[in-house]
């Protein structure tokens, strides 16, 4: 893919306080807007906790109804390199 | 008043602060992004789902005024920046603290005000060249289908129209085409740049889709391959340098030349190609006071709120360090065009090809075969023809 380092870099980011309030905000208004995005999925770190290697891989949610991140008892905290992407119309209709 | 020639000359003490942390300097080149609102929808950007506690008036001012005369080139960015409501009076303010050389404005075109808010922005900064870069992805339906926006590409028209009438009362005002080259549209650039050239504008520039922190497209595949960018932008270079320029014009245009090679090179080669300076020479303010380096990492390098509006405590502090240093080390590597244009200024090498380029007598122009062979070069009848006007 292309600007990889990116995406790793962006996994080692230590995370706001307020990450998952402020992103799935910003995703449920993009969907309410009628925006192109269509819902959200869960873009697990490489070292990621056990919790989060349960989630169901390429799941789309709801931002309503998105695991909040950092997950309950992540051993790494605001170090959780777990990530929330959106998905766009576009990525749908390739899939 | 900030100078190109001040520019050039603080290239040496830029050089020496990347290499060996002194003599400690402000930024010549800042983004300011005074809100994430923005009323397009593109394919290409999700700034505009983001809400901030953004920046007031009075908090602009302090930082602006801790700044002093070091920027010479401002960008005010969004979202969708002449929507924001106060971005006169922070034009202002960028002028009254720091008499830029530049301010920058993109714009989508939609709003019915913006020739108005840019007369009075243009008016209130006599001594700065104010540039309005109107976005264009696509000629009619394709830009409204890329931007999200029914009806955009006839604003956009309106605007241009508008605008460029405003350029004979208003000498400091240029105003440009600016196309995002993404995998929605790098099939018809040729169309883009055929509109372009026949509609008048001072400059016609484009930007590659490239994933940004700052947008939330990280892991979109809105970047085209470096094949399809560079059959593309290759035809683009054509183009230009079937052209003649005069004056300040064959500086500028030799300097797009080699940004557009220098982003087919980052592409192929997935590395800066030549040393970046975003977090010495450039710099990025967002929305709620957050300083970056650079919009595509946008590493929290402070919050001006905390470091009361100075500027200063965050640009020289401890916590740029690191970042400096992840920058030096090539850790990563993008074609910002912001970034990069600052970062050719500071390349020796490429100075001195725009140099020759610039020093070169000119070029007949060519309307045919340039590029791919057989095929001409885009022209307004080109465009008209594609378009079935």
């Amino acid at each position: 893919m292309a600007f990889d380092w990116l995406n790793k870099f962006q996994h080692d980011m230590e995370k706001e306080p307020d990450y998952a309030a402020k992103t799935l905000a910003a995703y449920r208004l993009g969907m309410k807007a009628k925006g192109s995005i269509v819902g959200v999925v869960v873009q697990p770190a490489p070292n990621c906790c056990a919790a989060a290697r349960k989630l169901p891989a390429g799941r789309v949610y709801h931002p309503d109804q998105a695991p909040l991140l950092p997950l309950p008892d992540c051993p790494q905290g605001r170090r959780c390199g777990c990530l929330y992407r959106p998905v766009m119309t576009y990525q749908q209709a390739e899939a | 008043m900030n100078s190109m020639a001040g520019v050039l000359l603080r290239v040496p003490p830029f050089k020496l602060y990347r290499r060996l942390g002194w003599p400690r300097m402000l930024p010549l080149n800042l983004t300011l992004s005074p809100s994430p609102k923005c009323n397009s929808r593109c394919l290409t950007c999700n700034i505009w789902m983001k809400r901030e506690d953004e920046l007031t008036l009075d908090e602009w001012d302090k930082v602006l005024a801790s700044l002093g005369q070091a920027p010479y080139w401002f960008t005010i960015s969004g979202g969708e920046p002449l929507m924001y409501p106060h971005v006169v009076e922070l034009a202002q303010l960028a002028y009254e603290h720091c008499r830029p050389g530049v301010i920058n404005i993109p714009t989508n075109g939609i709003l019915p005000t913006i020739p108005d808010r840019v007369e009075r922005i243009a008016r209130s900064c006599p001594q700065s060249q104010v540039i309005i870069n109107l976005s264009v992805d696509g000629v009619g339906e394709k830009h409204d289908f890329i931007r999200g926006v029914p009806g955009n590409f006839k604003k956009f028209e309106q605007r241009l129209e508008q605008l460029l009438s405003l350029r004979s009362r208003l000498s400091n005002l240029t105003v440009g085409i600016h196309s995002v080259v993404s995998v929605f549209n790098v099939g018809h650039l040729d169309e883009i740049i055929a509109y372009a050239d026949q509609a008048g504008p001072d400059q016609f520039i484009t930007e590659i889709a490239e994933p940004r922190v700052e947008l939330d497209t990280v892991g979109l595949p809105i970047t085209p391959s470096p094949e399809d960018y560079a059959k593309a932008i290759d035809r683009l270079i054509a183009y230009l340098e079937s052209k003649r320029f005069t004056g300040v014009a064959r500086i500028t245009e030799a300097l797009r030349v080699e940004y557009y090679k220098l982003v087919k090179r980052i592409l192929d080669e997935e590395d800066q190609v030549i040393a970046c300076y975003a977090g010495w020479v450039s710099a990025h303010i967002y929305a709620d006071g957050t300083v970056w380096p650079c919009c595509v990492r946008a590493d929290n390098l402070g919050n001006l709120r905390d470091h009361n509006y100075d500027f200063k405590e965050i640009w020289f502090g401890e916590k740029i360090q690191e970042v400096r240093r992840s920058i030096a080390a090539k850790e990563c590597h993008c074609p910002l065009a912001n970034a990069s244009y600052t970062n050719m200024l500071h390349d020796v090498a490429t100075l001195v090809r725009v140099g020759a380029k610039v020093l070169r007598p000119g070029n007949k122009r060519q309307q045919t075969a340039i590029g791919d062979p057989g095929q001409p070069v885009p022209t307004a009848a080109t465009a008209r023809q594609s378009t079935g006007e």
